[in-house]
């Protein structure tokens, strides 16, 4: 959890808006607490030391994001959010309108995943992995890439021409790159430059 | 009903701003097929909603396509800051 110390001599926007800017975020999201209250000798001075805490729980919030977004382009959908292994999260989202919420190849799903880990990221001091799902589209995707990768694996081993995939992110690459890591007969390299990156396999050297 | 646009963009906005006092966001023109929305942000929060790459203003363009293509609309946000 990100948070503060600070002395502050009251409590109001001003002492908010301090806190806000030292931890980089919104202040709605700041909770100000009083650890300590300080006087002056004469007692004409008052101070406090105040603790600034960014008030953020990555799953809950995670999903009131995501509900958000959903509600205003007026899609009703199930939002699930858990932890999946140490600082990885997994929102899987069920919807009415699953294909206008993926996108063509995916590119909605992909937007809405950077912008959430970018939220998510923002709010705590861990980093954080974030995936979304929307109604089993990843794994689906995940076992149509690696049929791809065997069956083209074998004309390439067959023929031994290297051989192109069409372009792919970096989630669909290394799916490809692991389904063939411990196949000897070929290598496979990424290729191309961003967002145009695509996977090369050819026959291993002897 | 309709999307109100405005309303996702500002949402999808203003966590990431530190300034949410000076978030703006202003739909500009509308006509059958399209929408036009400005998003005026503070100097130093301008990074951030564009993100490296301009990645995130991408990400948020992508997802308002999404919702405008239910209305076969095509829209268009333009982010900028105050001087």
């Amino acid at each position: 959890m990100k948070k503060i110390q600070f002395e502050a001599k009251a409590l109001n926007d001003q002492t908010l808006a301090y806190a806000a800017q030292e931890l980089r975020v919104n202040k709605d999201f700041i909770e100000l607490n009083i650890i300590e209250e300080k006087k002056s000798l004469l007692g004409l001075n008052k101070s406090y030391v105040v603790e600034a805490v960014v008030d953020f729980n990555v799953i809950n919030d995670g999903i009131e994001y995501l509900k958000k977004i959903l509600e205003n382009m007026d899609i009703e959908a199930v939002i699930e959010g858990k932890l999946t292994g140490e600082n990885h999260i997994l929102f899987s989202i069920q919807a009415k309108e699953n294909p206008i919420l993926i996108g063509k190849n995916g590119k909605t799903l992909e937007a809405m995943q950077s912008l959430v880990k970018n939220y998510i990221n923002l709010y705590t001091d861990e980093y954080y992995v974030v995936l979304i799902d929307i109604g089993g589209y990843k794994e689906q995707r995940k076992k149509q890439l690696e049929i791809l990768a065997t069956k083209t694996a074998m004309d390439v081993v067959k023929t031994k021409v290297s051989t192109k995939l069409g372009k792919m992110n970096a989630y669909e690459r290394r799916v490809i790159h692991t389904k063939l890591s411990d196949w000897r007969d070929v290598t496979t390299v990424s290729e191309g430059e961003e967002p145009n990156r695509y996977v090369v396999i050819s026959p291993s050297k002897k | 009903m309709a999307v109100n646009f405005e309303k996702l963009v500002l949402d999808l906005v203003t966590p990431l701003v530190i300034h949410p006092e000076d978030l703006l966001v202003k739909k500009f023109s509308e006509d059958e097929n399209s929408i036009t929305i400005q998003v005026l942000v503070n100097q130093e929060d301008l990074g951030r909603v564009i993100g490296k790459g301009g990645k995130i203003a991408n990400a948020i363009r992508t997802i308002a396509y999404a919702a405008a293509s239910k209305q076969g609309k095509k829209i268009k946000i333009d982010i900028d800051s105050f001087e």
